[in-house]
């Protein structure tokens, strides 16, 4: 079971980031970029809680961190995914929630770690960081990944019953 | 009690190997720890991104067609674009007559900054939110490129290689605010910094001379580099739009606007040798008269 939750989840993952650099980011969006690979930590993290949760964030980050053509620094994407995927599992502990609910925890994260990145990379001394942008790429991602998550999160959560029922108790 | 001190231990190790990460990169520059492991996911990931890339183009067309429905304005864009092109064919061919000028019309020979060129296309784009203007393209080593190549498409400077997988690379384009080359105005001559500034729309640059003349519409090309290393000479950058002249201030600074639209760019061109068409001769001395 649990090595087919991890070929699960590293499969959505990998999907993700590939989906998100090579077909969403091209795309001329408004602000902000869509975040599918938050998106799907989120989704994760709701199916199947905050320790998963945390460990596909910090996979997913480290991947986002990784894939061309990343340059930032390292560790940045995988600190926040962590911690959003750590929170958003520890939220509430039941893995049916009502759509409203996962569809508004996921834009709060989406604006969350835009936010994030932009104290992270100051922190840090990067010179790219424009903070007059951040506020409108905030409220981007932060619809971007709501709307996402609409189709994302009850996808996963099918996908997963479907290949590890054993994790739903029944 | 216990899976949530043991989910709380999870995510202290977690956070405390991306600080890990980070200060290893940070510290690590460009020979680091990270650098393998940055090698190794671009000759896994390249690969896959060019397979989504080619597989999924047609939605791409799909979007471009619907955002562009409507006969008035393909038609304006058309024009718009052949304007362009048109323009930029005229302001360099002030950069060649410049050139002759100079030096070439003395020795009676044309210099031609012939450059080879890989052809490339973008087959990723780095997020918005990580404030980075980056994109990967699908040449790599096995094409002959290297780290520190001059990418250019039909408007002009894009930016360099900063690092080349098996048969991907990495561009990080002129526009992202760590990105620097030299320019040169051309016409005067006058030489300076040009800077990216995060704005896919604007570039600075900083001329060395604080009294030189430079007016907006100047055109900026590129003043080269060390063996053509990153930057190839005379490929234009952009075209001045404003002149502030701080006081107090050792240099001026101009804001260009791109010939190159980073925010959509398809096909690229890498720049893997520049080649010389024509040989200099020697001019020998003349005869010192006899007196």
């Amino acid at each position: 079971m649990a090595i087919r939750r991890a070929v699960l989840i590293g499969s959505l993952v990998v999907l993700a980031v590939l989906i998100e650099v090579s077909l969403l980011a091209p795309l001329p969006w408004w602000s902000a970029t869509p975040p599918l690979a938050l998106v799907v930590v989120a989704a994760v993290a709701f199916v199947f809680g905050s320790v998963t949760g945390a460990v596909t964030g910090f996979a997913t980050g480290v991947l986002v961190d990784l894939v061309p053509p990343a340059e930032g620094t390292v560790g940045v994407s995988a600190l926040i995914l962590t911690l959003v995927g750590y929170g958003l599992g520890r939220v509430f502990d039941s893995d049916e929630r009502p759509w409203p609910i996962t569809t508004g925890l996921t834009a709060v994260a989406g604006g969350v770690a835009v936010v994030a990145a932009a104290a992270l990379g100051g922190l840090l001394g990067d010179p790219r960081v424009r903070w007059e942008e951040v506020p409108s790429m905030t409220v981007a991602a932060a619809v971007y990944a709501g709307i996402l998550s609409l189709v994302v999160v009850p996808l996963v959560r099918w996908v997963s019953r479907r290949v590890v029922p054993e994790a739903f108790g029944r | 009690m216990k899976d949530v001190r043991r989910a709380r231990l999870i995510l202290a190790i977690l956070v405390l190997a991306s600080i890990t990460l980070i200060v290893l990169d940070l510290r690590g520059g460009g020979s680091g720890p990270i650098q393998p492991l940055r090698s190794a996911t671009a000759a896994v990931f390249g690969p896959l991104e060019r397979g989504v890339t080619a597989a999924f183009s047609p939605i791409g067309r799909l979007v471009d067609s619907v955002s562009q429905l409507g006969d008035q304005q393909v038609r304006i864009d058309a024009l718009e674009a052949q304007n362009e092109e048109l323009r930029i064919a005229v302001d360099t061919a002030g950069v060649d007559l410049a050139r002759v000028a100079e030096l070439d019309a003395l020795l009676g020979l044309a210099a031609d900054t012939a450059v080879d060129i890989v052809p490339a296309q973008v087959i990723a784009v780095g997020p918005a939110q990580g404030f980075a203007w980056t994109v990967a393209i699908d040449a790599g080593s096995i094409d002959g490129i290297e780290v520190g190549m001059s990418v250019i498409n039909g408007g002009g400077l894009l930016g360099r290689t900063v690092s080349v997988g098996p048969d991907t690379s990495t561009v990080l384009l002129l526009v992202d605010a760590t990105s620097t080359a030299g320019g040169r105005l051309a016409g005067s001559s006058q030489i300076g910094i040009v800077s990216g500034t995060g704005r896919q729309d604007l570039l600075t640059m900083q001329l060395l001379d604080p009294l030189a003349a430079i007016d907006v519409g100047d055109v900026v090309v590129t003043f080269g580099s060390q063996g053509g290393r990153p930057f190839v000479p005379g490929i234009p950058i952009g075209r001045v739009e404003s002149v502030s002249g701080t006081p107090g201030q050792l240099t001026r600074v101009a804001n260009l606007v791109p010939y190159a639209d980073a925010s959509r760019v398809t096909l690229v061109g890498v720049v893997v040798a520049q080649q010389r068409t024509e040989p200099r001769g020697v001019i020998p001395a003349p005869q010192p008269a006899e007196q």
